[in-house]
């Protein structure tokens, strides 16, 4: 009896556990993405698209492809008439580094950066034309960094001098990327006026964000470049840089170092973050797990083998086949509604040309144009009505 | 008994290589891919730099999964998916100045495009289904070259010409963006569809600070199909990559020359312009060469130069060698020179990079003797356009085209008989410029015309608000004596909806350039030798296709509303029609009866309320009627009557209380 | 028959008026009041229906470009005219000379329903026996003091020198209203056809044309012909038993509504209607009939697709209303014409002109795009009734106020457009201030009509009072 109780209770521990361990485990880290958006226009923005490219450089230089970067740059500063240096972007006045070098891909550039695609961006509903450059193709075991930069203010982010971002409108948007599992990890990192502000209304768990400032404190920027002749760069991104510049590919500084980095006198505002959505320790998780791209190899005895990767694939799968499908419908649909479309336009025709037919009939055996007889038809409306007027006098 | 065996085994595997070769070349037949450089001096001190690449694929009828061994796979994807029969797509920054760098040649009609986008495509799907395949095409591409060319794919943007622009091809569409911004990352994956991407190769030789910063920068993507001689039918995909950049040197012996008035034009070398120089050819060309090409005017002035010179009069080689020249030198010996047919030809120096490699870079440099001055040939008219007027209401757009020294040149050829220019005209004007076709007005040498003395064709579609642009195109013909013509036509400045202003609304909006062409005359250079290797860039300048040329885009300044008013707008105008509705009714409602009441209570109280308050209590206390004023209803509309106090108190008392329980 | 007065002078000023149009015409370019939009909208410019005409010369549809929005046979008619030119001679001449014809059979025909408004009226105050007051309403010769106000109204001859299509469409409405008060039925007809074909609004004054050819001119309220009645039937003086027979009679007959006008009015309607429609459709058959025809004519005037500026609101409102809402403020805009409809006829049933007299400035101060040339019809027809309205309340005001928006409105429009140093606001001010103006003149000018008719009513009763006492 003991025995059988206890084998119970043994089974029972066994499933909860599988069950815990299911719920607790989710899913791998599999890949990183970051979608870099720079919301400003004109040239005395310079700053916030070189604060934008030096994000690029560094994330591409830690190891995420292009294919995985979704760029976001509202003007276009390197081939701009006013910049002294063509091709050429800097952050910092020794001009070191060329932030634009030979091999950049942005994804949404001038006008095509609105609040409306940054959306679409986010939660993946696009139209079905959209190339899949231009989408964030993150599935479950995403990591994901998000990096704005731009002008801002209490709970919203301006694009391009013409819209806002609000904050609920992003958090609305995470919550969004949550419910159709869009990534594992989030990291939102916001360098504006009042930036903390923005992530004020987030509640989808999975979510880390820091921003350059708090309420009511302005972000500076860090120095002006008297050669290019507008400022190069915000301090906030300047010390995030110094803090990756000193980084390769395979070290494993932590968040918690780069948040305890910042140096609120040198800022001149107060960095702040926000983890209550985050449940790891921010000591255990390193920094390329959102800047960089370094996978965690599972070594196995034989391939093709463990668990969770093909849950993952056939997640994947999945989600292709729908799309195909999806794409397949529309192709149907469209050319039905062509084919519809002809078909009525052929009917429409065939009846407009068989009336004009006897129309032109009528017509073409009394007078030589329609316009002739119309205006006679006008004319002649004068002496009918004086008829009919002395007839009913 | 080792050696048969040797002797036969080198057979067989001379056997299996030459199968394997045989093999691979019915596979991989016809898929070529060639390079070429063609360098120019330009009468103004700057060089033009023009790079060609064509890479060819044959076209299978079931190669729609086919692995491709030097053609880009997007590119092939891109035709079988959207059934494309011709495609170009040009990204330029920059005018072509057709005074200084010519309009006749072949690289001003091909390669001088309009600033920003410019796309046209011709599809093989019937006609209901262009718009479609053109709006998907636009989505493509614009993933595919980092731009916003998806802009292109609402209608309002694109037009579909008939005659002046590419004739006879069918359904065609064009649409271009005159404000988008090219920069790195419209070359790098252009970039990426050559074999060996900028890394071997002339590719190599693109820095990119240098192509930005030049005059003049257009990159263009051609994309045609090649038809078998048999049946017609498409055999193969061409893809033609070019990129033209107009450039200055660094002037460094400025201060070296005392010579003449004129300054001696700076000398340049590979190295000085691009910061580099080509370490080797591409190993996946067929063909890599180096051309110099000194067109007819600059050969026309060494000539003359020559003549002048008893220098080489010894030294006799014929016109052919022109290396030692008493114009200029240049650092590295031309393998073969090629001749225009004709008199007054141009010149063209080609060097293959076959032998060239790293140890042994490939760097060639021009050096001015002498100062020339030279002129490139022109198209047979200037053309230009300007808008005309101010304000923010109305306006007028004029193409003004005028003769140059070709037209000269013609009338002096035929005097007997009456010589006659045919420019074709394709003006396309987005909808918010209202355009008035009846105001086309036609200034032959400032005296007005009639329009149909010299219209040969007119074909106008009329723009519709917010659906399609205005595109008019004109088939006109100029005697050749003429000195100039202005056709002018007046338009109306449209109001648009707020949110259809772009972000900087007060820039103002661009009216694309205008395309002239002179379908008489062909653009194309003969040259003498047809060497065994077919190079396509001689191909290309050999090719017979009309002068085209561009002109400016123009920007038209709309006037904007007041963005930042919405709801007060909404607000105020509703007040205005509140007013209205609320004030006629109330006009109407009122009855005889309660206006006289208005009357009488008026003269009523004339007496100050707390008076007659006082005179009610003394009344009432004294126990006397009242002489009140007659009333004509119990329910009298006295200002301050008992039951309206109680009312007022009643509401009061159960607002307090409700805040007070709802807190 | 009381003799009937004339204004002095009268015809010398119609002629001088005529003049001096004349005069204006030969300025440069019209004193480039033509491209004024106080003056020519999208649909009454005359620029828009050259361009129609040579798009339909080019064997397009004239609806094509967006440009034309008008009828197709204003087309047919004044088309040719924008063309020919005479040697010499500034262009649209002829056109210009179509405009001042226009204007001057309005005119006439304004003068003429005034003579038969005032004609009506005296009588049946008569009738009442308010004959004092009937002497008084034959003083000043409404028709004519009307006519003159419209021929010199700036309004009009502005509209007229712009070379605005307005003055054929007042000439429509006019004639329908002459058509009415006179009770011939085929005119009325033609013109409210004519009218509601070249600009959708003119539809709402079938009431008062019914009401017109049913009721007669106007009269004062029908309840006090009733009193009058009952009085005559109660004081029966056994003096003319005739003439108190005619009298009764002449009484029922100003309260009966007839209904043979009203019959014959509706056929004529619809024989008009389906001539007009058939020449219409013949010719735009190739260019997508008349469904085609009415999405660019009617659907054009009902959408407000254009936005370009006028003097009403109705352009920078949509202009700036996001597009969520569009569609429902469309709904309530064209609604508050209609709603006004009924209340207005309910009122004022007994005096038919005055009603189309308002609804003619409801129209024109609601309608998509107004123009000064709609105002001038108004302002015209005000002078019929001004009589009734002598007492009305802030008459100087409104001239002051009328006077003020023409002359601001152009400054307003040339600082925004023409210098950049004002904004779209300060015209839209204008446009409201002069929305404003037209309120107070529509319910005020209502007002005194209904006092008028209440003072009537005073006279009556007390006269009634008298009588039995």
């Amino acid at each position: 009896m003991e025995v059988r109780l206890s084998k119970l209770v043994m089974i029972i521990l066994l499933i909860f556990l599988s069950f815990s361990v299911a719920y607790s485990s989710t899913t791998m880290h599999t890949n990183n993405w970051a979608v870099l958006v720079c919301t400003s226009r004109f040239w005395f923005n310079y700053r916030h698209m070189a604060n934008t490219l030096s994000l690029y450089r560094t994330v591409k230089r830690l190891g995420i492809p292009d294919e995985r970067i979704i760029l976001m740059l509202a003007d276009d500063m390197a081939c701009n008439a006013r910049n002294k240096y063509p091709a050429q972007v800097f952050n910092n006045e020794n001009h070191r580094l060329n932030l634009y070098g030979d091999n950049v891909e942005v994804d949404y550039r001038g006008y095509e950066v609105t609040v409306e695609n940054f959306l679409r961006v986010l939660t993946g509903r696009h139209e079905t034309a959209v190339p899949r450059s231009k989408r964030l193709l993150s599935d479950e075991g995403s990591h994901i960094l998000l990096y704005m930069t731009g002008h801002g203010g209490d709970e919203f982010l301006k694009f391009q001098d013409s819209e806002e971002l609000q904050s609920h409108d992003l958090a609305d948007a995470v919550k969004q990327m949550k419910e159709k599992r869009r990534f594992k990890e989030l990291l939102i990192m916001v360098d504006t006026c009042q930036a903390s502000t923005l992530f004020s209304q987030l509640h989808s768990p999975g979510v880390l964000a820091i921003g350059s400032s708090m309420k009511g404190e302005n972000s500076y920027s860090h120095h002006l470049d008297s050669d290019v002749g507008v400022s190069v760069v915000d301090r906030f991104t300047f010390y995030t840089l110094a803090f990756f510049e000193r980084l390769n590919m395979y070290d494993n500084a932590s968040l918690s170092s780069l948040f305890k980095s910042y140096n609120p006198n040198l800022l001149m505002s107060t960095a702040y973050y926000r983890m209550d959505l985050y449940q790891r320790h921010l000591e255990e998780v390193p920094v390329t797990n959102f800047f960089g791209s370094v996978m965690k190899t599972i070594h196995t005895d034989s391939a093709y083998r463990s668990l969770s990767n093909k849950k993952i694939g056939t997640a994947k799968t999945r989600i292709s086949l729908e799309q195909s499908i999806s794409d397949s419908d529309t192709i149907i649909l469209r050319n039905s509604d062509a084919e519809d479309q002809y078909n009525n336009l052929t009917a429409e025709k065939y009846l407009r040309d068989s009336v004009g037919q006897i129309w032109s009939a009528i017509l073409g055996s009394t007078f030589e144009s329609i316009d002739t007889f119309v205006c006679y038809g006008l004319i002649l409306m004068l002496p009918l009505l004086i008829f009919s007027t002395w007839l009913s006098k | 008994m080792a050696l048969p065996p040797r002797a036969t085994f080198p057979l067989s595997l001379h056997l299996l290589l030459l199968l394997l070769s045989l093999l691979l070349a019915t596979s991989t037949q016809q898929e070529q891919f060639s390079e070429e450089l063609l360098l120019k001096p330009l009468p103004d001190r700057k060089i033009l730099a023009h790079f060609h690449f064509q890479n060819e694929a044959p076209l299978h009828a079931d190669s729609f999964a086919r692995h491709h061994h030097l053609f880009p796979k997007s590119i092939s994807q891109l035709v079988q998916k959207f059934h494309i029969k011709a495609m170009e797509l040009s990204f330029t920054q920059g005018r072509w100045n057709y005074e200084r760098w010519g309009g006749f040649d072949p690289i001003s009609s091909h390669n001088a495009k309009p600033p920003g986008v410019e796309l046209w495509a011709v599809f093989d799907v019937p006609l209901h289904q262009v718009d479609a395949s053109w709006k998907n095409l636009t989505h493509s591409l614009s993933g595919l070259f980092c731009t916003s060319i998806n802009f292109l794919e609402s209608s309002t943007t694109y037009s579909a010409p008939e005659w002046a622009f590419q004739s006879a091809l069918g359904s065609l569409r064009y649409g271009t963006l005159p404000r988008e911004a090219v920069c790195t990352e419209n070359l790098t994956p252009w970039l990426k569809l050559l074999p060996c991407r900028d890394k071997a190769g002339l590719s190599s030789l693109m820095d990119r600070p240098s192509i930005y910063r030049s005059f003049y920068h257009s990159q263009r993507l051609h994309l045609s199909m090649s038809s078998a001689a048999s049946d017609g039918s498409r055999s193969g995909i061409i893809l033609e990559q070019t990129l033209t950049v107009v450039l200055q040197p660094n002037d460094q012996n400025a201060d070296m020359n005392h010579v003449s008035k004129a300054k001696i034009q700076p000398s340049w070398s590979l190295s000085s312009i691009f910061g580099r120089k080509i370490s080797g050819r591409c190993v996946l060309a067929k063909l890599s060469n180096v051309y110099l090409h000194a067109d007819r005017g600059l050969v026309a002035q060494l000539e003359n130069l020559h003549e002048n010179s008893a220098q080489f009069a010894t030294n006799d080689t014929g016109p052919v060698d022109f290396r030692m020249n008493s114009g200029f030198k240049l650092s590295v010996t031309p393998e073969r020179v090629h001749k225009e047919l004709g008199k007054g030809s141009s010149l063209l120096y080609e060097y293959p990079i076959n032998d060239y490699k790293d140890t042994e870079q490939f760097d060639l440099g021009l050096s001015w003797e002498h100062p020339i001055v030279w002129s490139s040939p022109h198209a047979p008219f200037y053309a230009s356009r300007f808008l005309m007027g101010s304000g923010n209401e109305r306006g007028a757009i004029a193409i003004s085209l005028k003769s140059t020294e070709m037209t000269q040149g013609l009338l002096t050829n035929n005097i007997e008989e009456r010589c006659k220019l045919q420019v074709n005209v394709l003006q396309v004007v987005p909808w918010y410029v209202k355009v008035y076709y009846h105001t086309l007005q036609l200034l032959v040498d400032e005296r007005p015309q009639v329009l149909t003395d010299f219209v040969e064709r007119i074909r106008v579609s009329p723009s519709e608000d917010k659906v399609s642009p205005g595109m008019m195109e004109l088939v006109l013909q100029f005697p050749c004596e003429m000195k100039s013509a202005v056709l002018s036509i007046e338009f109306d400045k449209g109001f648009l909806h707020i949110d259809e202003y772009p972000p900087d609304a007060n820039q103002g909006f661009d009216i694309p350039s205008a395309i002239i062409s002179f379908p008489d005359f062909n653009a194309g250079l003969q040259f003498y030798d047809q060497s065994e290797s077919k190079s396509p860039l001689l191909s290309k300048l050999q090719e017979k296709s009309p002068v085209l040329s561009y002109t400016e885009v123009l920007l038209v300044p709309l006037t904007t509303p007041d963005f930042s008013m919405p709801y007060n707008v909404i607000t105020i105008t509703c007040t205005v029609f509140a007013l209205y509705f609320g004030s006629l009714l109330n006009v109407l409602r009122r009855r005889v009866g309660e206006e006289e009441r208005l009357l009488k209570n008026k003269d009523a109280s004339k007496a100050v309320f707390l008076r007659r308050v006082l005179t009610k209590l003394s009344a009432k206390l004294r126990g006397r009627p009242l002489e009140s004023t007659p009333s004509p209803s119990s329910s009298s509309s006295s200002f301050v009557s008992p039951k309206l106090i109680l009312r007022v108190l009643l509401v009061a008392g159960i607002a307090i209380a409700w805040q007070y329980y709802s807190q | 028959m009381t003799k009937k007065k004339k204004v002095p002078l009268f015809w010398t000023w119609v002629l001088g008026s005529v003049v001096l149009r004349l005069i204006l015409l030969y300025f440069p370019k019209n004193l480039n009041l033509s491209s004024r939009p106080e003056v020519s909208t999208p649909l009454t410019s005359l620029r828009r229906l050259a361009e129609g005409y040579w798009l339909k010369q080019s064997s397009i549809s004239p609806y094509a470009g967006s440009m034309y929005h008008g009828s197709p046979l204003l087309l047919t008619l004044l088309g040719p005219l924008t063309v020919t030119r005479i040697e010499g001679q500034p262009d649209h001449l002829l056109c210009s000379l179509v405009f001042v014809i226009a204007d001057v059979v309005s005119a006439m025909l304004i003068c003429a329903v005034g003579e038969k408004l005032q004609v009506a009226y005296s009588s049946s105050l008569q009738l009442l026996g308010l004959r004092d007051l009937s002497e008084n309403s034959e003083l000043l010769p409404s028709g004519d003091f009307a006519a003159l106000v419209y021929l010199w109204n700036p309004f009009t001859i502005v509209a007229c020198v712009g070379l605005s299509t307005s003055a054929i469409e007042n000439l429509m409405v006019v004639l329908s209203l002459y058509g009415a008060c006179s009770r011939l039925a085929p005119l009325a007809a033609f013109g409210w056809v004519m009218a509601t074909h070249l600009s959708l609004y003119p539809a709402i004054l079938i009431i008062p044309v019914i009401l017109l050819l049913g009721y007669g001119p106007d009269a004062p309220p029908r309840k006090l012909f009733r009193q009058r009645n009952s009085l005559e039937a109660g004081n029966s003086t056994v003096s003319d038993v005739y003439s108190e027979e005619k009298a009764k009679n002449q009484l029922k007959v100003a309260n009966v509504f007839s209904w043979r006008p009203v019959v014959s009015f509706l056929f004529w309607t619809l024989l008009w209607s389906s001539y007009i429609l058939v020449l219409c459709s013949m010719y735009v058959q190739q260019y997508g009939g008349l469904q085609e025809l009415f999405k660019r004519t009617y659907g054009f005037i009902l959408t407000i697709q254009d936005l370009s500026p006028n003097i009403g609101v109705l352009w920078y409102f949509f202009a700036e209303v996001f597009d969520f809402f569009r569609n429902f403020f469309l709904i309530v805009f064209h609604g508050n014409v209609l709603l006004m409809l009924a209340p207005l006829a309910l009122r004022l049933n007994h005096r038919p002109c005055f009603l189309a007299f308002v609804y003619i400035v409801i129209s024109s101060m609601l309608k998509s795009y107004p123009s000064v040339g709609d105002s001038a019809l108004y302002l015209g027809l005000l002078g019929l009734f001004a009589y009734e309205l002598k007492d009305m309340q802030f008459s100087f005001f409104l001239l002051s106020g009328y006077v003020g928006v023409s002359l601001l409105s152009p400054v307003m429009h040339n600082l925004w457009i023409w210098r950049g140093t004002g904004n779209a606001n300060f015209y839209f001010a204008t446009a409201i201030a002069y929305a404003c103006f037209q309120i107070i003149l529509v319910v005020e000018s209502v007002s005194a009509m209904l006092n008028h008719d209440r003072t009537l009513t005073k006279l009556c009763t007390a006269m009634v009072q008298n009588v039995k006492s």
